[in-house]
């Protein structure tokens, strides 16, 4: 394997990372503060990118990227917000939350999925990339766009742990996950943190939606696969875990990269299906997570 | 009609849980410089009461009134914010968070926050094995630590009241000891108490005053100084042939 074949596998793997990161996490909040999986996150990065696209592009309202990718950021607040109190509210108090959210969930991202379809139309659209050009990187030339996606997730997550870590809402939010009776008997009010999170967790689907819109093309099943990708991500890395979420999603951003390259884009997603299985007979409780929740 | 006698003063209450009536219509009050001690066998309903006046549970019927204000329709987080503090039974706290950290979290409410200094001044004081154990994780504390830092977590939401489940469940006589003492210490400073324990010797230490639940209802009131009757606990346990 030559060096320039290595550094292309390297790069392309951190920029699927990258954006698998950015996906997975919010995915991975959501999970560890409600203790269920929210199937309409990869349908929220669809629909982010959509908006960015109409309020910004030229055949939309032609406000401008900057106008489009912050309408987007903020409408997400409120899509989370609803999507809350509509289809995981209700559901709080049932002893099969996990089970009756996985169908509420999926209800909502297909409702949101055709919604899209009726509203945008099959066609592809594309958004103008934050940043033009290409840029040279480890002897392999990238799209900026791309290089901005490797610089800006990590930062992105520097500001989730920072948040979680040691803002007073993100130590609440942490607390809720782990302990909910305690946490409302030290005067968090539960029910807004489940909301905080979603709408953090909404946010983080729709700043991956509007970076990879420019990178692929926008269909309405644009945030099918990132979905299941993040999904296994989530469980790979440890459930609850945030370090591990992010671990995980360079290690299989990575290992894709490398499977492209040694068999194709063909059977690369298949085989990694296949070794995650291997991965978590050894070890159950993923990467970093615990024995048990 | 407000009674400033009172810190709590609780109505014919009822709760429990799904088809099953637990409480059946207590009442009882705690005065504004009082310790109170509640005591009756396992299942009685002991931590259910404590979880309905801080309405982790809804009462079903009945009301609750802290310092002369209804709170029976607040939720838990407001009735907090008041200064109602609940140390629940066997807590196990944040399992991942440090000990500083869930200290300083429990500050949480604006009134709290205000106080977090002094609060966790006096909480490392009462508590110097926590002080010493800062950056220690909540899961990997033993039992008698948890139950320190139980007991200082409610602290630090700046108390009007504090209302404890079983601090001593499972601990050493040593320890009992040592929790007594932080426990005598903190109503010192005029925090009325509501205490419930098993340990009949341990309550009569430091209460003012004592009921005794039995199913659900408050069978007897004890004051200190009165000849306590060990007829009537024994009763309670074992049960009673007398009429
Ligand atoms: N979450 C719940 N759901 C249903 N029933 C419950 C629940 N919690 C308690 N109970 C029932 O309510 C009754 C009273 O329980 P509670 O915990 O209040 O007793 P307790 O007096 O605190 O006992 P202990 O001294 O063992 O702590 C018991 O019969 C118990 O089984
Ligand atoms: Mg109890």
């Amino acid at each position: 394997m030559t060096s320039d074949i290595l550094s292309a596998i390297i790069v392309s793997g951190i920029v699927l990372g990258s954006g698998y990161a950015l996906m997975a996490s919010g995915l991975s909040l959501v999970w560890s503060t409600l203790g269920i999986f929210n199937f309409a996150h990869g349908v929220l990065m669809t629909l982010g990118a959509y908006l960015a696209w109409t309020v910004s592009d030229a055949a939309g309202l032609d406000f401008g990227l900057a106008t489009g990718i912050a309408v987007s950021i903020a409408a997400m607040v409120g899509v989370g917000i609803l999507i809350e109190r509509v289809v995981v509210r209700p559901f709080y108090d049932h002893r099969d939350i996990l089970l009756i959210t996985v169908m509420t969930t999926l209800a909502a991202m297909i409702v949101i999925q055709k919604g899209i379809q009726l509203i945008w139309g099959a066609r592809l659209k594309q958004l103008a990339p934050i940043m033009p050009g290409n840029v040279r990187l480890l002897q392999t030339t990238i799209s900026a766009q791309e290089a901005l996606i490797i610089v800006l997730a990590p930062l992105v997550l520097c500001a989730l742990w920072l948040f979680l870590g040691r803002s007073r809402i993100g130590r609440a939010i942490r607390a809720v996950g782990q302990n909910p009776s305690a946490a409302r008997l030290i005067g968090i009010d539960v029910s807004l943190i489940f909301i905080i999170a979603f709408a953090v967790s909404a946010v983080l689907a729709g700043l991956t939606g509007v970076l990879l819109g420019s990178v692929r093309l926008l269909t309405p099943e644009f945030g099918a696969e990132p979905l299941v990708k993040a999904l296994i991500i989530v469980i790979f890395g440890g459930l609850g875990s945030l370090s591990g979420t992010i671990l995980a999603a360079y290690i299989i951003g990575l290992l894709e990269a490398t499977l492209v390259f040694l068999v194709g884009i063909y059977w690369a997603p298949s085989l990694i299906f296949v070794l995650l299985i291997f991965v978590l007979i050894l070890r159950p409780q993923g990467l970093l997570g615990k024995v048990v929740r | 009609m407000s009674n400033n006698t009172n810190a709590l003063e609780i109505v014919d209450l009822r709760a429990g849980y799904d088809a099953s009536d637990v409480l059946l219509g207590i009442s009882l009050h705690v005065g504004l410089r009082e310790r109170v001690g509640l005591f009756g066998p396992n299942g009685h309903g002991k931590t259910t009461l404590l979880n309905t006046i801080s309405h982790v549970i809804g009462p079903r019927a009945g009301s609750i009134r802290f310092m002369g204000e209804a709170i029976d329709a607040l939720a838990s987080q407001k009735i907090v914010a008041r200064g109602l503090i609940h140390v629940p039974q066997a807590n196990r706290l944040f399992p991942d968070m440090e000990i500083m950290e869930t200290l300083e979290l429990a500050a949480f409410t604006p009134r709290a926050q205000k106080e977090l200094k002094t609060n966790l001044e006096c909480v490392l004081s009462l508590f110097p094995r926590l002080a010493e154990r800062r950056r220690q994780q909540c899961k990997t504390l033993s039992g008698g630590e948890r139950q320190m830092l139980s007991i200082g977590v409610g602290l630090m939401c700046a108390p009007r009241m504090l209302m404890l489940d079983e601090p001593t469940l499972g601990l050493s006589p040593k320890l009992k000891d040592e929790l007594a003492e932080a426990i005598a210490e903190i109503s010192s400073r005029g925090i009325p108490l509501l205490l419930v324990e098993q340990d009949i010797a341990f309550v009569l230490s430091l209460v003012d005053r004592m009921y005794l639940v039995d199913h659900g209802e408050i069978s007897r009131e004890i004051n200190r100084g009165a000849e306590v009757d060990h007829q009537d606990i024994m009763d309670m346990y074992f049960g009673s042939e007398r009429a």
